[in-house]
This record gives C-alpha cells, sequence and structure tokens, in this order.
C-alpha cells in the first residue's frame, strides 16, 4: 500500500524520469521541434509537481529550503529507507 | 557541479532482506561493470570529447548513473537490515560483514573492490566511445544475469528498470560515436586521434 507520500511522489518521479530521459534524447537531436516541445511540457509539470511535494514534505534540494526555526533538509528521512521512495 | 534531490529516481522498497541476494547485486555497484565505474568513466572522458553533444551525453549519462549508483545502495540496505547473526553466517554474508558490517562498499560480487582499473580514459573520443558502448551492453547483461538469479518481485522492479536504461545508453552513445565519425574522414575514420591532432571545427 503506497502512501500519500509516496503516490505524489510516484507522479514526480514519472514526470522527472520523462525530463531525464528527453534531455538525453536532446543531446543527440538538438533541433527536434517535437523534442523540445516535449520537454517544455515535462519540465512545467515536474516544477509543478515539485513545488506540491515541497509544500508538503520538505525541500527535494537543500538549497529550495525555506526554513526559519528548524533545518528542515534534515528533519525528513532520506530515500534509501523503505518507504520512503 | 551537482546538486543533490531527495528523492531516489525509480522507487525501492523491499519487503524481505536477502543477504545472499545483496553479495549478488553488489557487483552492480562496484564490480568491473557497475554503476560507480560507469559514472566514473563517463565524468572522466567528457573532457576529451570533441563536440558539446557528445559532452552532454557523457555529462548526463554520468550524473544518471550516480542515481543508479544511489539506487543499487538502497537496494543493498535494504536487503541486509535486520539480520541475526545466524542469518549472516547461513546466507554467506559473514564474508563482507566481517568486513563491512552492512556498510556499503563498492566491490564485485567475486570479491575484488572497486578499481579505476575496471574503466578507461583514453583521450581518444573513437577508443573511449567504443568503451561506452561495451559498457552498457555489459552493464545490462549484468542485469540480465541478476534477473536469472531472483524471484523477489520487489527487487527485479528496480533491476529490470536500471537494465532497460543501459539499452537507451547504448542507443544515446551509438548516436554519440556517429555524430564524431561524421565528422571526420570516412576513408579513415581512425587517421588520427581528433581530440589532439586535429585543430577543433
Amino acid at each position: 500500500m503506497l502512501s500519500e507520500k509516496q503516490k505524489l511522489l510516484r507522479r514526480l518521479q514519472a514526470a522527472r524520469f520523462a525530463v531525464i530521459e528527453i534531455n538525453l534524447y536532446l543531446d543527440s537531436h538538438p533541433t527536434c521541434q517535437e523534442g523540445l516541445r516535449y520537454f517544455r511540457e515535462k519540465r512545467a509539470e515536474l516544477e509543478s509537481l515539485t513545488k506540491e511535494y515541497e509544500e508538503k514534505y520538505g525541500p527535494i534540494c537543500a538549497s529550495d529550503s525555506d526554513a526559519t526555526d528548524r533545518w528542515d533538509w534534515v528533519a525528513g528521512p532520506f530515500p534509501w529507507e523503505r518507504g520512503e521512495s | 557541479m551537482w546538486k543533490y534531490q531527495k528523492t531516489l529516481e525509480y522507487p525501492v522498497n523491499i519487503k524481505n532482506p536477502d543477504p545472499a541476494l545483496a553479495k549478488i547485486i553488489i557487483s552492480q555497484l562496484g564490480g568491473p561493470d557497475g554503476e560507480v565505474g560507469a559514472a566514473t568513466r563517463y565524468l572522466s572522458q567528457r573532457f576529451a570529447s570533441p563536440c558539446r553533444e557528445v559532452q552532454g551525453l557523457l555529462t548526463d549519462i554520468g550524473t544518471e548513473e550516480l542515481a543508479h549508483s544511489e539506487i543499487i545502495s538502497a537496494i543493498l540496505y535494504q536487503l541486509t537490515r535486520n539480520l541475526t547473526p545466524k542469518e549472516i553466517k547461513e546466507s554467506g554474508f559473514d564474508t563482507y560483514f566481517v568486513d563491512h558490517t552492512t556498510g556499503i562498499y563498492p566491490m564485485a560480487a567475486s570479491g575484488t573492490a572497486w578499481t579505476a582499473n575496471f574503466i578507461q580514459s583514453t583521450g581518444d573520443p573513437i577508443a573511449d566511445m567504443n568503451e561506452d558502448l561495451a559498457a552498457e551492453q555489459k552493464a545490462r547483461l549484468t542485469y540480465d544475469n541478476i534477473l536469472r538469479l531472483t524471484d523477489d518481485p520487489d527487487v527485479r522492479d528496480p533491476i529490470k528498470f536500471l537494465r532497460e536504461r543501459e539499452i537507451v545508453h547504448y542507443q544515446r552513445f551509438g548516436e554519440g560515436l556517429r555524430m564524431i565519425t561524421d565528422q571526420l574522414d570516412a576513408k579513415n575514420f581512425y587517421a588520427f586521434n581528433p581530440s589532439i591532432d586535429k585543430p577543433k571545427a
């Protein structure tokens, strides 16, 4: 059974995977217009999912932290724990 | 430079610890065709690449390999949690445990610690790209061998993802090799090292 956090993370991982994959494709096909469109679409999706995820579960990158009272980067678990990916 | 993202590239959630399986899968961390070697190989070779597209491929695939070494490490970590001394001995994990406990150490399943002797960075982009194509095939077949040795779906799922990535990387490196050779003399691609013998176009 997936937690709410995992369900959102799955969507984020899927969007990020699409961005990784199209990045590699565009490295060797830099003028492919369809590829460039797909990149822009998936990057926008990833940005909005990242924002939603970070608001609920804390920063994905340490430098995205908005912490004021406590450094939230080390407040949540790291992703190699079972149930955290 | 790099920025760490606090999520795995692909999920790893393993119900049942299996130290004997960890002893096999560790080869894809620190073995001759493992992910640590892949990242080190590509991130080292990119400096000798004669075109921006291939510099991009080596940088971005090398970066993805770092994420893959994290996935393998997470698999090893979860396969070796909560072990009793009896389980450690009976599974054959004791020979690893005595040196590393359940810490993650890059080594081959056959016992050799990770070494830069597993990889090359020749300064010749055609030689390097051919090595990279072979490396992706060797990593793919190692994943095939791992899949022959386990039926645990929690382990097979991320291993199948990693296997698939080797195939995509092979395709991209094939395109990279073609780009490099397209810039050379079609009658003799191997007349010289384009990174050192000829000024950049």
